[in-house]
């Protein structure tokens, strides 16, 4: 049986009609949407760069003999910090990239 | 008229800002209306929240199952956006304050005016379950999959907040018509 008093309350909890605000708005989340590319393209710009820079390096650093490029090149210090910087910058990736990964259905 | 499945395909497959724009344009109403109803008329802040819930659709649009509801996957990011802004910010209690004597809150002058009072009477989780009943037209398992409630709760809340509406109208000598008791039936879409 129809609950007579769910009429009333559809009427009463109704959304707003349209108003002056709703272009402000998809302008702004727009704006927003804009900014949020340019962010991930600088990011990834950044990140491909420091790549590449790094890729650069190891090639020039196995041009020679490998021997030397643990002993020689690296002192043993950095070789152990490195794995940790390389993790940080991972870490500082995903955070800025997914800053809420538990959304998701 | 474009349907959303397509504009999510384009905006996921060529990143169409075009698509974005008319899926925001088309949903914004619902999405700010019950962030509104959330924070019982704190417009302010329910239009941040809204922001953020389209925001964060538009990265994580692609984890959007097909043939999944947009509608209900987005009041779900703005229900979890609510939930987090009430968590960062230590919430200061929405004090009910019940419009005078004499107010109709069916009245659309005076709706924006004491809804947003009327929905401070209720708890968070009534309010949500509420608004997506009534002004969202979702069934009850829709709810349940948006709020994360089991179906009983969902019931339950709504059921509870409809006897309290219908209390505080009858005692401010507004006619209501029948008793609480929702079946969830009344709609075509409702479980």
């Amino acid at each position: 049986m129809p609950d007579p008093f769910d009429e009333t309350l559809e009427e009463m909890l109704a959304y707003p009609e349209k108003d002056s605000s709703e272009d402000l708005f998809v302008v702004d989340v727009m704006r927003r949407v804009r900014a949020e590319r340019r962010r991930r393209r600088v990011i990834l710009f950044l990140f491909g760069g420091i790549g590449a820079l790094f890729g650069v390096a190891g090639a020039v650093m196995l041009s020679g003999a490998i021997g030397q490029l643990f002993t020689g090149v690296l002192s043993s210090t950095v070789l152990m910090q490195l794995p940790l910087f390389a993790v940080a910058a991972i870490a500082f990736y995903i955070w800025v990239m997914n800053d809420d990964l538990a959304i998701g259905r | 008229m474009i349907s959303d499945r397509e504009l999510v395909a384009r905006i996921t497959a060529v990143d169409d800002q075009d698509a974005l724009r008319l899926l925001v344009e088309r949903h914004q109403g619902a999405v700010r209306g019950f962030l509104r109803r959330l924070l019982a008329g704190d417009e302010g802040t329910a239009d941040d929240l809204a922001q953020e819930t389209f925001i964060l659709a538009y990265r994580k649009l692609h984890t959007l199952k097909s043939g999944g509801s947009l509608v209900s996957w987005l009041h779900s990011i703005a229900y979890r956006q609510f939930l987090q802004h009430g968590r960062k910010h230590a919430r200061q209690t929405v004090m009910a304050e019940p419009p005078e004597r004499g107010h109709d809150p069916r009245g659309a002058v005076e709706a924006e005016v004491t809804i947003p009072r009327l929905m401070a009477l209720l708890s968070e989780e009534q309010r949500a379950c509420m608004t997506l009943a009534y002004a969202a037209g979702m069934s009850h398992p829709e709810i349940s999959g948006v709020t994360g409630f089991p179906l009983g709760t969902v019931k339950s809340h709504i059921d509870r907040g409809k006897r309290k509406l219908q209390e505080w109208l009858r005692e401010y000598d507004h006619s209501i018509p029948g008793k609480p008791g929702h079946d969830g039936k009344r709609r075509p879409n409702r479980a």
